[in-house]
């Protein structure tokens, strides 16, 4: 009972720290949001002094101080709340999320899935062969995890999208044939082929790190003595390698899977940018270029599990 | 134990395979549900009879995903196409040209002499897009709205079915185009209900411009506007183009690829290499527009520090600085001449009151500076940088990261200005900081944007920008409708623009204007550097109607408020 106790005390303070960080953090960053948005605004030429007025109105409200603010925050993520855009004025914020985050869960989310799934079989391959001309692929693929994110997302928007013309290089879905996605088949092929490149960006800069970790370690777990005596006994050596090697190399990489899992929203930062993609890094990028407090503590809620539920 | 193994691992693939699933499956869930069929019929690009009148015309005009719907006219966050092409204001004044304003909803206007009351005549015969007729008391009713009514009116009332009269408080011959060519027209009937004007996202909007909103089309990435039928000009067939997307994008790359690909249709964006966008046939207009300077914060009275608030150093870095050399090199030769009064070249040539002052110089002249600086009482050091009372001429220049032409055009200056004897050290701050020190003041230099006016004559930028009216102490951010960032305030410059405001007649201002200019040639709150590129890239195989050189009838960008809508009602798709 007391280690029961413990635990939920821990993970309650732990919760407290972050949903508190989350509220210090944004408010820490320099820059008034009226000032940025009739910044922006202006860059298109006029703004009509009605605008401004309504500008002021928006933003200007949040002159309490900021022990009050906090309070109010806390009392809102008790109740669910996640409180309304000012970039997207007057969009809740919840909403927002709501659109944004099963596009990045599922790209990112299968992307990761399949990095993974890539990475544990051939690095199995490879780790076998060892010694092998396979052994080559490993440098090549960890020269593709060393190009920085975005390079390689313009590498294939250049060659795959516009020189080859193998896949679209905007958005979601296809927005001059459908005004939603749509539950049909046609649909959802097109939503698919949106997901090649930024999907291809992912696994490409991610499979290199599990090939070589699950290669290496199929090298010291094939030394082992049980393996020896697996081969002495004559098994076969398909039934070696799957059962007796993978199983125990593979562990070390389902426990960074794990933490892979939980990179997945912050991955998607920098892909959705490139692609236009309608995912939740986007949206965080957007909150935090308008200094929008609402919207960057429900971006950076979502990724964390406690309280985006 | 291993024997079971083979079972359990198909278990565990397939739990797997079952998840991967499960989250493509959700891939969807970000949709809203819609009915098939509009979208469905509209999408198809099907040439039926009349020309190729379904081709649908994509514009990207600067939004970002993801969209929201909001077509309220009020709203910081309105959509583009809520601005021209569905709602309009009485008149369009063309921000490319000098001519006459287009007249929209409006058919004539007349200040008093006095300039306290504007009479205008409304078109007859209009209708909003639900069927209700549109009258002056719309109009009336618009220009007394108290969410977005301006302090200067008095009253608005319509005296007959065509005819409006507004009165102010005061001289208002310079709001001519706020009230006339921004203001856009609402709905009475409609917006007498809207409870509260701020939060109020118009979802379906009803307007008297060319295009409706079609119901349901508006998703995170996209929406589309449809030809209204009740459009004035729809018996002579306009909009000739009947569907209208608007596209959002992150990126700039991304839309020249798209533009590239035939994917977008009309843009207003910078692109660097022209030549590889326009060898593929697509059309393209460059209208420079607003001026680029450096901001400099120049008065000490008002809490100004640094070597930049001596009238000398501004003088000395003027003459300094190489703008051919900055043009070509951070702004790929796109960029205009500019004067220093702040008067736009070509097309507000006659308010510019001494040929001296028509441009700003274009190479760099370290000995002019050097004159200047040690008739000021400078001295230059074995540093080579000049000094006074033994503190060196020594300034940030800063531009927000990420703004590269900016961010080059900074470093451009340092090295300008380094050769004579002036230290600039240029820096790359976060947006979010460089917006706080405009409006706070707290900074030496900037490099930064003024807004260009949208009718040919520079009289808002003298009030907005130069006038001491329109600023605040350092610390104190700026008011709303000014945009004084340097702190510049002189009481001549004052008083001319209060007089130039209160007068209709050319001459009269142009006296003033000589005041004004003369004061700001010789201060240089702001140091000019160069008039901005405006690039629009539009498709000139399917559509025609385009501005161009030879017949700039409207401010060519797609982003452009009301010209926007203009040019949409112009456009006709070639089969």
């Amino acid at each position: 009972m007391k280690y029961y106790g413990r635990r939920v005390a821990f993970y309650a303070v732990t919760l407290w720290a972050a949903v508190s960080l989350n509220f210090f953090i944004p408010r820490m960053l320099p820059g008034d949001p009226a000032q940025i948005l009739l910044g922006k605004l202006a860059r298109n030429g006029d703004v009509t002094p009605a605008v401004q007025k309504n500008v002021e109105l928006i933003l200007g409200g949040s002159h309490e101080p900021l022990w009050n603010q906090y309070w109010a925050y806390l009392d809102n993520i008790v109740h669910g709340n996640l409180g309304i855009s000012v970039s997207k004025y007057p969009e809740p914020v919840w909403d927002l999320i709501k659109d944004a985050l099963p596009w990045t869960l599922c790209l990112v989310g299968s992307a990761t899935i399949i990095a993974f799934a890539i990475g544990i079989v051939g690095g199995a391959w490879i780790g076998w062969k060892r010694g092998s001309a396979w052994d080559h692929v490993i440098p090549f693929t960890a020269f593709l995890q060393s190009v920085p994110y975005f390079w390689l997302a313009i590498l294939l928007v250049y060659f795959l999208g516009m020189k080859a013309g193998l896949a679209p290089i905007s958005w979601g879905w296809d927005v001059q044939t459908y005004d939603h996605p749509e539950w049909t088949w046609a649909s959802m092929v097109d939503v698919f082929q949106h997901a090649v490149l930024p999907a291809l960006t992912i696994i490409l800069s991610a499979v290199g790190g599990w090939l070589v970790g699950m290669r290496n370690m199929m090298v010291s777990t094939l030394a082992e003595d049980y393996i020896v005596t697996a081969e002495a006994k004559g098994l076969r050596p398909r039934r070696v390698l799957w059962v007796y090697a993978v199983r125990n190399a593979a562990l070390p990489s389902f426990a960074g899977f794990a933490v892979a899992l939980a990179f997945v929203v912050s991955g998607s930062l920098v892909m959705e940018q490139v692609f236009s993609y309608p995912g939740i890094g986007k949206l965080l990028i957007t909150a935090v270029s308008n200094a929008d407090y609402a919207l960057m503590q429900g971006c950076s809620c979502s990724r964390r599990s406690p309280c985006s539920s | 134990m291993i024997r079971s193994t083979r079972r359990r691992s198909v278990v565990a693939a397939v739990a797997l395979a079952s998840g991967v699933s499960l989250l493509l499956a959700g891939c969807g869930g970000g949709s809203k549900a819609t009915d098939v069929t509009t979208s469905k019929a509209a999408s198809t690009d099907k040439p039926t009879g009349v020309a190729n009148s379904t081709r649908v015309l994509n514009v990207w005009a600067g939004s970002m995903t993801p969209i929201v719907a909001n077509f309220n006219p009020f709203s910081p966050n309105v959509l583009h196409a809520a601005m021209g092409p569905i709602y309009e204001p009485l008149f369009a004044f063309n921000k490319a040209g000098s001519g006459d304003p287009t007249p929209l909803l409006g058919e004539s206007y007349e200040f008093s002499a006095d300039g306290k009351q504007l009479t205008v005549k409304v078109k007859s015969g209009v209708t909003w897009s639900d069927g209700t007729p549109f009258t002056a008391k719309d109009v009336a009713y618009t220009y007394t709205y108290a969410f977005s009514k301006p302090s200067y009116i008095v009253s608005a009332e319509a005296t007959d079915d065509t005819t409006v009269v507004v009165k102010f408080d005061s001289p208002q011959f310079t709001n001519e185009f706020s009230l006339l060519g921004t203001t856009f027209i609402i709905p009475e009937h409609i917006w007498k209900d809207v409870k509260d004007p701020a939060k109020f996202t118009n979802d379906d909007p009803i307007g008297t411009g060319p295009y409706i909103l079609k119901k349901g089309s508006v998703s995170s990435q996209a929406y589309t506007v449809v030809a209204n039928p009740q459009y004035r000009d729809a018996a002579q067939g306009k909009p000739a183009v009947k569907t209208v997307r608007y596209v959002g994008l992150d990126g700039n790359q991304n839309a020249e690829d798209l533009v590239k690909q035939g994917k977008i249709d009309w843009t207003g964006m910078f692109v660097p290499d022209v030549d590889a966008v326009t060898s593929l046939g697509i059309g393209y207009i460059n209208t420079p527009q607003d001026p680029t300077t450096i901001y400099t914060c120049s008065n000490a009275d008002e809490g100004c520090t640094g070597a930049q608030t001596d009238k000398a150093v501004r003088q000395a870095l003027n003459v300094a600085i190489d703008r051919k050399q900055i043009n070509d090199k951070a702004f790929k030769g796109l960029g205009g001449t500019i004067s220093p009064t702040f008067a736009l070249l070509g097309r507000d040539d006659k308010w510019i009151t001494d040929d001296a002052w028509k441009e700003s110089p274009q190479s760099a002249d370290a000995a002019a500076a050097a004159k200047i600086l040690e008739a000021a009482g400078y001295t230059k050091g074995s540093d080579g940088f000049y000094a006074k009372d033994g503190k060196t001429v020594s300034m940030t220049l800063k531009s927000p990261s990420g703004w590269t032409d900016y961010n080059q055009a900074a470093e451009l200056v340092a090295s300008e200005a380094k050769a004579a004897g002036i230290k600039i050290t240029a820096s790359t701050i976060s947006e979010q900081e460089y917006f706080d020190a405009r409006g706070s003041g707290k900074y030496e230099l900037l490099m930064g944007g003024v807004v260009g006016t949208s009718v040919a004559d520079p009289f808002q930028i003298y009030k907005d920008w130069f006038a001491g009216f329109s600023t605040t102490k350092v610390g104190t951010p700026l008011k709303a409708s000014t945009w004084n960032f340097s702190r510049y305030s002189n009481p001549d410059v004052d008083a001319a623009v209060k007089a130039a405001a209160s007068t209709n007649d050319e001459a009269k201002r142009k006296e003033q204007y000589a005041i004004v200019q003369k004061n700001i040639v010789d201060d240089l709150p702001y140091i000019p550097v160069i008039i901005n590129a405006t690039q629009t890239f539009f498709n000139q195989k399917d559509f025609s109607g385009w501005p161009t050189d030879d017949d700039l009838y409207q401010f060519p960008p797609s982003w452009g408020s009301v010209s926007s809508g203009v040019i949409l009602a112009n456009l006709v798709p070639l089969s």
